[in-house]
């Protein structure tokens, strides 16, 4: 896909799509559409659609950042309180790394 | 100089033409092109016999009819020489755009084989592969390889067969299932195997929450981003890791000859079916461009964006001819593409050993897989609008290299497997075997403008090097070494 090419409406609906898609707990769509739409939204001339184009990825950017954020400190915590979780720790681990000789 | 202006103007129009017609005529096995060339340029010697050399530039060709003092220097032979220099530095241009993707999908492959044991243990076997290679003699070897290549092949021909047939009923939503299946496939269940390969080789602790939401979040952005829109690094970047995805499962789960054999029945295979008149790629091209469509997006990786905007945006009515013909072109290699894709999720499926409901559900899979390698069939197309003179605007935006995912498949699956002895000398001979292949296909996609197979060159370049390295060099540098003698 070519931003360039595409008419400001379709930009916008573009836009849209990939943040109400990001909501299925897909955050790296959000990123993806922060990335892809962050210079139709801040760095091109005005126009009528990029209020809103703006909004959407600023949204998609900030629910990325969360998300990214949330998932950091999960994996902190479980890998810190593994042991102490005792069977449940076990079961949801998927790799237990090797100790080493 | 004998000849009048008028007949030198003459001639150069002949020649014109017969350069146009070079493109449009019937493709021909490499060999036999070859041999039309030197033919055309013997011909074409043969007719301007005056003029000394016969070089059909058109600086040639003009200064000769400047010589002619009575007409001025028709002005058409200029024009065309600058296009066709034009062309040869845009393919330049692209040739390099194809070396980053090409070169980086055998370094993902060669990273992961380096690194990550299971890739190079043989264990489980492809269905498509019964004989295993189990005995000490080298006879039963090569005929149990030979044997595992052949039912390949005749899968595969199978369901190229079968794709051309759906095609050409318009069975589209067929077609484009098998696609999405496939990619899910690969995106899901053998991305899963490989984080958890990756993961363990490098001894990372990882839980399953953790993995799932990344596995939906990989997965589910590359379904967007290879059937839908997206932006066009990310789909590159995804249809990469499929095809180094696809080459790996190949890599492991085929026997250890039969994936050499495999190699060269497969560009063999690719050379019949896009070059021959009858071959089954062809059709399926010459059918899509009967019918103005575009090409599956999921199977070519493409270095501009123009295809995607051809593939998403129905032409608009008034738009010229040249755009319509390349989406065309792209579909040929997509089916091809597709069909790789669909053996790849087949094939892992086969290969993985999964239990008796898998494989149930994988047998309907296994027609898809054959699709699928049908990929190899993939061509290299460098599109450019016919007459490009007319249309400048145009022309940029449109021209662009499309390399089938097939290729990009088993180009690393050689340079992989090459890898998979652990020696550099190998493993590097190979690569630039394939990349040498590889612009000598664009140099010939060039020449003779139409849609060539990708394989054949680079794949005898491929294994010409890996032999001759492993059996010649590789001792030879090993005895040098040892007697400490330097060259």
């Amino acid at each position: 896909m070519d931003l360039t090419r595409l008419p400001n409406d379709k930009k916008l609906q573009l836009c849209r799509w990939y943040f109400k898609v990001g909501c299925l707990l897909l955050p790296f769509v959000w990123a993806v559409n922060a990335v892809w739409f962050f210079k139709e939204a801040f760095m091109k001339p005005p126009y009528d659609e990029q209020k809103q184009i703006k909004k959407y990825v600023v949204m998609s950017a900030t629910g990325a950042a969360v998300w990214v954020a949330a998932l950091a400190v999960w994996v902190t915590v479980f890998q810190l309180q593994r042991v102490a979780w005792g069977p449940t720790g076990d079961s949801l681990s998927f790799i237990v790394p090797l100790g080493r000789a | 100089m004998s000849d009048t202006g008028s007949e030198s103007e003459i001639e150069e129009a002949t020649e014109h033409t017969a350069l146009m017609d070079g493109h449009i005529a019937e493709a021909r096995p490499d060999r036999e092109i070859a041999e039309r060339i030197a033919r055309k340029r013997k011909t074409k010697s043969d007719n301007q016999q005056s003029y000394g050399s016969v070089e059909r530039t058109e600086g040639g060709a003009s200064g000769a009819a400047g010589t002619s003092a009575s007409n001025p220097p028709p002005p058409q032979p200029p024009a065309d020489a600058q296009i066709e220099e034009l062309e040869l530095k845009y393919g330049a241009r692209h040739v390099i755009k194809l070396f980053v993707p090409v070169t980086l999908c055998m370094l993902v492959v060669v990273a992961t084989i380096s690194s990550i044991n299971f890739y190079s243990v043989k264990d489980v076997y492809l269905a498509y592969t019964p004989f295993h290679e189990e005995s000490p003699y080298a006879v039963t070897k090569v005929w149990n390889a030979l044997a595992n290549s052949m039912i390949l092949l005749s899968v595969i021909a199978l369901m190229t067969v079968l794709l051309i047939v759906l095609y050409k009923k318009r069975c589209y939503k067929i077609i484009h299932g098998w696609l999405i299946l496939s990619s899910l496939m690969l995106l899901f269940l053998f991305s899963y195997l490989y984080i958890e390969e990756a993961l363990r080789a490098y001894n990372i602790p990882m839980d399953y929450i953790t993995l799932v939401f990344v596995m939906w979040n990989f997965g589910g952005m590359g379904m967007i981003v290879i059937h839908w829109k997206g932006p066009l690094r990310l789909q590159q970047a995804y249809l990469i890791f499929i095809a180094a995805l696809m080459a790996l499962v190949f890599i492991k789960y085929l026997p250890e000859w039969t994936t050499w054999a495999v190699l060269a029945v497969i560009s063999i295979w690719d050379l019949i079916a896009v070059l021959t008149p009858k071959g089954p790629l062809r059709i399926l091209v010459e059918t899509a461009q009967e019918r103005n469509e575009p090409i599956f997006p999921a199977l070519i990786y493409s270095s501009t964006v123009m295809y995607c905007l051809a593939a998403t945006t129905p032409p608009p009515p008034g738009e010229p001819r040249a755009r319509e013909l390349r989406p065309l072109h792209p579909h040929g290699r997509g089916t091809a593409d597709e069909r790789r894709a669909a053996r790849e999720s087949g094939g892992a499926g086969d290969a993985a050993g999964f239990d008796a409901a898998w494989q149930a559900r994988a047998q309907q899979q296994r027609r898809l897989r054959v699709d699928s390698s049908q990929p190899p069939r993939y061509t290299t197309r460098l599109e450019r609008s016919p007459a490009p003179a007319q249309q400048p605007a145009l022309d940029d935006e449109e021209k662009g290299v499309k390399l089938g995912l097939g290729d990009f498949i088993f180009y690393s699956v050689l340079v992989g497997k090459a890898s998979s002895y652990g020696d550099w000398n190998t493993t590097l001979a190979c690569f630039v075997a394939i990349l040498i292949g590889l612009c000598l296909t664009l140099l010939l996609l060039a020449i003779l403008k139409k849609a060539l197979p990708a394989l054949p060159i680079s794949i005898t370049f491929g294994l010409i090097f890996y032999f001759a390295t492993r059996c010649v060099v590789k001792p030879f540098a090993d005895a040098l070494a040892a007697e400490q003698v330097f060259i």
